[in-house]
Order: structure tokens, then sequence, then C-alpha cells
């Protein structure tokens, strides 16, 4: 049964169209990224589910019950805000036990409660404290903690981990992730890290503009990614777009300046203009490669050297596993596989 | 020369300046009269010795004629009656106008912004305004009751015994709360709008989060608050000299006034620096007591 449905849901700020036609189903037990840049509605998307934004049509249901008009008190779901939320005035017991106390639960339930739910998440030394008393890493836990201690139906994050270093942020990744798997509840996901989207989701959502771009589970979204938007959005460093046009025998494409014409493996119609989307990682350095570059940038990471330059004239990305011996000025051949060329229409912006 | 200049600009020297000037301050226009003001609560003062500091000394002789006077306990208890009541009333109707205000429909911060207007009139215009209004025979507030048919015949606000302290103290309720309701809205817009959000998605309805978040995160403000309107209150003048001058028989006489009487009318300065000496140590109680409880929340 699908825990979360939105059907045709439109939310209007005044003038202003933040969310157009969202149709989303959430089955049981999902753990759901909406990624999008800033402003295309993610927050405003996960409020709508919370109620704590009122939605102009369309309608929201949870667990198989609309709730379009259900206060949010009364829709058993938990969120974790970007800024934590956390009540200043409570001890860190008392902020992951408010929504127990406020329901009058026995006081041997609430505190076996937190007993779990900070032996979880590894805050049983700090019950007492208050929370300035505590570091971001801490805040962000306790925040989950009031967030698990109620059992919700379902569980929605609005970038809790976009306050903390980068360090914390990959290993905090990995235990919300096994926290969602412990505990087997729904989970929505709002980030614009789409590495975060990538390594935690069984399902993305790509927003843009209040509007769905594409959504699926992540590997479908990478490898054929609906339109130039969303092969943009997602992968890193991001893909190379180069203008060009499918060749007269509509098996190749190639572009101004490209010295012999790609292999398609398929057949197009001949010679419309389209947009070649090729990523880095899927560029390989290779002697009897048929593109030619030249180099201008080297970064070496140690694991990895990223290499941009031109090819046929255009700029491009290549990300190379080996440690090649390089300078600037060199000469490189590249190979692309044909099923790693990506094509979208110049105008729409849709896959061809 | 330089070395000084260098001990002003680099070094804390800037900072001992303006901590000195305003200890001068403070000395020569509240230390010093302070100082002067307890010292003639212990002297024989009149009206040929009042510019010299050299009188005789009197010990507690004008305290004990404070407290004999037969009119003491009923001017205390008026003083009670008045400070905590305006207290009392101003912040409920401050607290209620600043959750109203807040609940930002248009024209919200215009209006709450008229709401002060009221200060910048004279406390004494303010106090004549009223009187006219609360006039027995010929004021609005009677015809107006009256026409609404609450009472039948003329009620003297102001020289009715029973009434003159409450219509005081209800024109001083009116006076006071736009300051309740301008600082309480400034506390309640300094919390963070999503720890409602948090609090309404944990399961708070509406009272519950007025009391499990709003009331705790302002306790301080309103302490602070209820300190400082109990000594505007305290030093309410104007508006008793306009009203009723403490009368009719003191029925609406307080602390503040009775010592301007004291000194000022029957050139009793002795007993009239008596009387504001006592009302100096009640507040600074209240000052402690404010003091007391903002510090035990830091320190929780
Ligand atoms: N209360 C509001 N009134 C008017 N417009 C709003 C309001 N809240 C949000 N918006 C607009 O709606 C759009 C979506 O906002 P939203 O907060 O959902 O963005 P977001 O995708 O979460 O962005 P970010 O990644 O920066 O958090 C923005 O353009 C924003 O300006
Ligand atoms: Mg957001």
């Amino acid at each position: 049964m699908n825990q979360v449905e939105l059907s045709a849901v439109e939310k209007h700020y005044g003038e202003y169209h933040a969310l157009r036609n969202i149709d989303l189903s959430i089955p049981e037990g999902a753990f759901v990224a909406l990624i999008g840049p800033s402003g295309c509605g993610k927050s405003t998307l996960l409020r709508s589910i919370a109620g704590l934004e009122q939605i102009s049509s369309g309608t929201i249901s949870i667990a198989g019950e609309r709730v379009n008009d259900v206060p949010p008190r009364r829709r058993d779901v938990a969120m974790v805000f970007q800024s934590y939320a956390l009540y200043p005035h409570m001890d860190v017991e008392r902020n992951m036990t408010y929504s127990l106390r406020l329901r009058r639960r026995s006081a041997d339930l609430i505190a076996a409660a937190v007993r779990e739910a900070a032996a979880t998440l590894n805050l049983s030394g700090l019950l007492g404290r208050y929370p300035r008393e505590l570091s971001g890493g801490q805040r962000q836990r306790v925040a989950m903690g009031r967030a698990i201690v109620r059992h919700p139906k379902v569980f929605l994050f609005d970038e809790p981990l976009s306050n903390l270093d980068a360090e914390l942020r990959v290993k905090m990744r990995g235990e919300v992730r096994a926290l969602h798997e412990r505990l087997g509840a729904t989970s929505i996901y709002v980030t614009h890290d789409q590495i975060e989207a990538m390594t935690m989701a069984d399902h993305i959502v790509v927003l843009k503009a209040g509007r769905i771009e594409q959504q699926g589970p992540p590997l479908a979204l990478y490898d054929r990614p609906a339109n130039r938007f969303v092969a943009g959005f997602i992968g890193s460093p991001s893909i190379n777009f180069i203008e060009g046009a499918v060749t007269a025998d509509g098996g190749h494409v190639t572009w101004e300046g490209l010295e012999r014409p790609l292999s398609l493996g398929r057949r197009l119609s001949a010679a419309q203009r389209v947009q070649i989307g090729l990523r880095p990682e899927h560029l390989a350095v290779a002697t009897d490669g048929t593109m030619a570059m030249v180099v201008d940038t080297i970064e070496r990471t140690g694991s990895q050297t990223i290499i941009l330059g031109r090819c046929g004239g255009q700029p491009m990305t290549v990300i190379d596993h080996g440690r090649p011996v390089l300078a600037r000025g060199d000469n490189l051949r590249l190979a692309v596989a044909p099923d790693h060329i990506h094509l979208f229409d110049p105008d729409s912006g849709a896959a061809v | 020369m330089n070395r000084a200049l260098d001990f002003v600009r680099d070094r804390s020297g800037f900072e001992m300046i303006l901590i000195g000037l305003s200890a001068v301050y403070l000395f020569l226009f509240a230390g010093a009269p302070f100082v002067f003001n307890v010292l003639m609560s212990f002297q024989k003062v009149d009206l040929f010795n009042i510019a010299s500091i050299d009188r005789p000394f009197v010990g507690f002789a004008n305290y004990q004629k404070i407290l004999a006077n037969p009119d003491f306990w009923l001017i205390v208890r008026n003083t009670v009656v008045f400070v905590a009541l305006s207290s009392v009333c101003q912040l409920a109707g401050g607290f209620a106008l600043a959750l109203f205000f807040m609940q930002d429909f248009a024209g919200a911060s215009w209006l709450r912004g008229l709401f002060l207007a009221a200060w910048i009139t004279p406390g004494y215009a303010i106090g004549q305004v009223w009187k006219w209004m609360l006039a027995g025979d010929t004021g609005i507030a009677n015809y107006f009751l009256r026409s609404l048919h609450i009472i039948d015949g003329p009620v003297y606000w102001l020289s009715d015994p029973s009434l003159a302290l409450l219509t005081i103290t209800f024109v001083n309720v009116w006076l006071g709360i736009p300051f309740y309701l301008l600082l309480i809205s400034v506390g309640l817009s300094a919390i963070p709008r999503d720890l409602y959000e948090a609090a309404e998605l944990d399961g708070a309805n509406a009272v519950q989060r007025f009391c499990g978040i709003t009331l705790p995160l302002m306790r301080d403000t309103l302490l602070a608050l209820v300190a400082l309107g109990a000594i505007l209150t305290l030093q309410q003048f104007d508006l008793i000299a306009a009203l009723t001058a403490g009368g009719p028989v003191n029925s609406s006489n307080v602390a503040q006034f009775w010592s301007w009487q004291l000194s000022f009318q029957s050139y009793q300065i002795g007993l009239g620096s008596a009387v504001s000496v006592l009302m100096l140590l009640v507040v600074v109680v209240i000052a402690s007591i404010y003091v007391a409880a903002t510090r035990s929340e830091r320190a929780a």
C-alpha cells in the first residue's frame, strides 16, 4: 500500500506558483529523496505533506486517509528541520519526550522510549544537557531522536545534514540510512546535494521550478535522464554538454571541430540538431580513441585525475582513475561507448 | 602625551573614559540627590534651613511620625492595590493585544504603532482629558453607559470614595498597555517560528503551544516588564494629580502623591523624604526579585 500519495497538488503563494501538478506515490517503508536547485519548492512540498502549508488544490493522503484538512498535529508525521528547531528551554530528554508527554503516555513507556532512542543515537550521556550546550552534530541527533521516539507514520527531513561539516555529513548519511532500515518507516528526505540523494534514497524525485522533472531509482536517473536538466543535475563533476547534430546516415553524432563522428549504435532521424551529453567518467583516455583532446588543467585528488581541456573546440571534463603523466597543452585521445552518449532535444531539453 | 593618547586609542583607556562619564553622571544626577534625600529623612527640615545641609538631626522621628499618621495604612493599602492591580491588568491586556497583533492581518503593524500615540501626550493632559470624560454629570462616559442602559443614574467615578482608586487604576492601565504591548510584541517575534511548527508536529494544540513554548520562552521578558512596569506605576504622579489629587479624603491617595503633598504642600519636607525612602526600599525589593529570578534562569 502507498503510505503517502499526492495527486495533482498545486500550491500558490499569492501570484507565485510554487508547486505545479505534483503526482507522487510513496510505498510504505521507502526512502525518497527530493532534490532540486534552491527555490524549486522542495521545502514547500515537504511542508505541505506535514500540513504546515495549505495546498491550493489536489489531494494528499497518508496511510490511505485524505489529510488535506487534517491539522499537522493529527497527521502523525515527524519532521527534522534544517535548523533543528530544538526547544531551547528543555533539556535533551524533555526535547525528545515532549510529544509523548503531550499524549500523556505512561512514565515507564516514556523512559523506555528515551532509553532506546538515546542508545540508538549515542545520546545517553547528554540527556541532561540543554541544546545550547551541544555541538551541531549532537543537536542534529537530538532532532532525529525527537522524531524517532514517536514512531510516526512518516519521517520528513528538510536538509538535516546541511549544517554539518563534510566529514560528519558523510558519517551521518550512513547513520540516517541505517536508522531508516532499522525502523522500516517511510522517509522523505529533502536535499540539494545529489550525492546524498544518490547514496541514501531508493527513489529520487527531481524538482525544478515547482515541477517534477523526473522520478525513479537513483541509477535509473543516472543512466537514463529524462531531460537535459536531470542529466546536468545528477553526477559529479557534472556532465559535458555539446551542441551537435546527427549525421546524414542517422547512426552517428558529431559537432563542428570533431574529426570523426561518434557512433551511436542506433538509428535516429538524419541531420537533426541535438545536445550531446558525455559524462566525465565515461570518457576514457585511450590511444585508439577517436576524439582528440587538448589539456588545459589537471586536478589530482589522489584517487582520480580530473582533466579539463577542449575536445574538437568544445570544453570537456574527463575523469581518469589512473595517474597519467600530463601537462598543459598535451594532446590526448578519448573514447566513449555508444550507450554512454546521451542526446537531448536542443529546444525542449527532452532526451532523444 | 603620546603614550596617554595611545592608551586611550588602543588599550582600555576608551572604555575607562566611557565608564567614568557615566559614573560622574550617575553621581551628579542620581547619587547625590539620593544621598541628600536620605539625609533629609533623618533631619528636621523647614523652609528656613532648606538651603543648608547642616540641619538638626532627629533620628527616626520622621519615620515614627509617618507610621503613626492615621492615613498611613490606608495609603499603603491604596498603593498596593494601585500597583498590583495595574500590573496584572497591564500584563494581561498587553499580552492579549500582542498575541492578537501577531496574527498578521492587514494593517496590523500600522495599528500597533497607533497604540503608541497615547505616549506623545503629556501625562497631565491625559489625566485632564479623562477627567472630562469621566465627569459625573457632563462626562461622555456616563452618557455612553446610560444610552446603552448599563447604568441608570450618573456614576461619580472620581468623587465616589469607593470608586476613585479603581478609576485611576483603570486610566493607568489604559496608559500602560501600549508599553506592555510593544515590549511583549518584540519578545514574541524573537521566538523562532519553527519552534511552533515543531511543537505542532509534536502534537501540541494552540493552548499547549502557548503554555509549553510561548510562556517559558517569554518568562524573562515578562519578569523584566512587570518589574519595570510596577516601578513606572509607583512613579505615576501626573494622572493622580490631574484626576483626583488623592481625594476624596485620601481614598485614592498613594505613597508617591502623599510624599509630594507632605513635601511641597504642607512643607513637611522631612516627612516627605521619609515616605520616598520607604518607597525606595520597595523598589529595591522588586528589582532584586527580578534580578534573582533572571539569574536562576541563566544558571539553569
Ligand atoms: N511564504 C512564502 N510566500 C511566498 N513565497 C514563498 C513562501 N515560501 C516559499 N516561497 C517561494 O516558493 C519557492 C520555493 O520555496 P522552497 O522553500 O520550497 O524552496 P526550496 O526548494 O526548499 O529551496 P532551498 O533549497 O533554498 O531550501 C521559492 O521561490 C520561495 O521564494
Ligand atoms: Mg528548503
